[in-house]
C-alpha cells in the first residue's frame, strides 16, 4: 500500500529569535500601524520590516526548503473585546493574483486568539485557536479563513498582517 | 547621478553594483549571513570595493561591517566565504588552481551549511550519521574510507558505488 500526499494545510508557529541589539522594535511597527490608521497611508518600508522579512524568509527556506515571495504587508488594530469578521486574503475572482501563505505577527498584543478554519475531507468547516503572542508569528495558508479576538478589555491589540507567495528551492 | 541613502535603495544598490562588477569582470565578494547556531541562513555577494580598507587592502571586517549596515544584520554573524573553494581545494573556472594557497575556509558557504568556528571551514550537511569529519579535505568521509573506484568494465556497465548505512560499507549497485 502507497501513501501519497496530494495537498496538506500547514500552519507554522514560532518566535522571531533575533541577536542581541538587533530585536524587532515593535514599537515601531505599532506606530506605523497606528499612523497608517489615522491618516491612511499606505504602510511604509522600514528597517524593522525589512528585517523581519528577511527573519521569515531566510528561516523558512532553511528549515522547509520553500521560499516564501513576499508581497504586501498592512497593520491591523483591534479594539478590547473585538472580534473580526472571517477574513480571507485570497481574492475568488483572482486567483492568480492572490497569496499563496498569510503570515500574522503580534505587534503588539495582549490575549489574542487567531481562529484559522480548515476543511478536514468531508468534515467542513473546524476549525484551530492559536493564540498570538508578541514578536511570535502564525504561517497558514491564504485559502484558509480566520478570524481575529482581542479576549481582553483594556488594550489595543496591533497585528501586522505579511502575505507570500511560495515555491521550492 | 542619484545618492542612494536609505537602507532600501543601499539594498538596490548592492544588487546594482553586484551586476555592474559582474559586466566588467571584476572581482566580487561572498559573504555567509548565519545565525547565532552558526547556520547558514543566506550568502549574499557584494562588490570587492565594499570591503576595502583604508589602505586599500581587503579586509574581512570592512565587508562585515559593510553587510551589518546594509542589511541589518551584526557584523560577527558575516563570515566572508570563496565562490572557488570545495573540499579545501581551489578552483578556476572549474579547474584547479595552480596556485591552492587561495583554498579559503574549506567549502563555499551555502544554505545550511555549518560555520566551524575552530576549525574555520563552512561543512555541508553530514551526508550520514557514521560519517566523520576529516579537517584536511574540509570534506565527511565514510568510516569505510573513500568510495572504491570503479573498474572500466563497471563504469562501461553503469555501475557504482553507494553508501550503505546499516551494513557500513560500499555496495556496488549494476543496474
Amino acid at each position: 500500500m502507497e501513501k501519497k500526499i496530494l495537498t496538506e494545510q500547514s500552519l507554522y508557529i514560532g518566535d522571531v529569535s533575533m541577536p542581541k541589539n538587533f530585536e524587532i522594535n515593535r514599537k515601531e511597527l505599532a506606530h506605523y500601524i497606528l499612523h497608517c490608521k489615522l491618516t491612511g497611508e499606505k504602510y511604509p518600508h522600514s528597517r524593522t520590516q525589512d528585517m523581519l522579512k528577511a527573519y521569515i524568509s531566510e528561516n523558512f527556506n532553511l528549515k522547509y526548503k520553500q521560499k516564501l515571495i513576499y508581497k504586501e504587508t498592512w497593520g491591523d488594530i483591534y479594539k478590547p473585546l473585538q472580534i473580526t469578521p472571517p477574513i480571507s486574503n485570497v481574492d475568488p475572482v483572482d486567483l492568480r493574483h492572490s497569496p499563496d501563505y498569510t503570515m500574522l505577527y503580534g505587534v503588539e498584543v495582549e490575549d489574542c486568539i487567531v481562529r484559522i478554519y480548515y476543511d478536514d475531507n468531508r468534515r467542513k468547516g473546524r476549525s484551530w485557536d492559536i493564540p498570538l503572542e508578541n514578536n511570535k508569528f502564525i504561517i497558514f495558508p491564504s485559502s484558509n479563513t480566520y478570524y481575529i479576538t482581542n479576549n481582553q478589555k483594556d488594550s489595543l491589540n496591533f497585528v501586522q498582517t505579511t502575505t507570500y507567495d511560495h515555491t521550492g528551492r | 547621478m542619484v545618492i542612494l541613502n536609505n537602507t532600501r535603495n543601499k539594498r538596490f544598490n548592492l544588487t546594482i553594483n553586484s551586476l555592474i562588477n559582474i559586466n566588467e569582470g571584476k572581482q566580487m565578494a561572498h559573504f555567509a549571513k548565519i545565525n547565532e547556531e552558526n547556520i547558514v541562513l543566506t550568502v549574499v555577494v557584494i562588490a570587492d570595493s565594499d570591503t576595502v580598507n583604508p589602505a586599500q587592502n581587503e579586509d574581512e571586517s570592512v565587508g562585515q561591517i559593510y553587510c551589518e549596515n546594509v542589511l541589518n544584520w551584526p557584523r560577527h554573524l558575516w563570515i566572508q566565504t570563496s565562490y572557488n573553494t570545495k573540499a579545501n581545494k581551489h578552483y578556476t573556472n572549474n579547474v584547479l588552481s595552480e596556485d591552492q594557497s587561495k583554498a579559503f575556509r574549506g567549502n563555499n558557504a551555502s544554505i545550511g551549511n555549518t560555520w566551524d568556528v575552530e576549525n574555520e571551514i563552512f561543512w555541508p550537511q553530514r551526508p550520514y550519521t557514521s560519517w566523520v569529519k576529516d579537517v584536511s579535505t574540509a570534506s565527511w568521509v565514510s568510516p569505510a574510507g573513500v568510495k572504491p573506484d570503479l573498474t572500466a568494465e563497471q563504469a562501461a556497465a553503469f555501475s557504482y558505488y553507494a553508501w550503505n548505512e546499516s551494513g557500513q560499507s560500499w555496495d556496488l549497485i549494476t543496474s
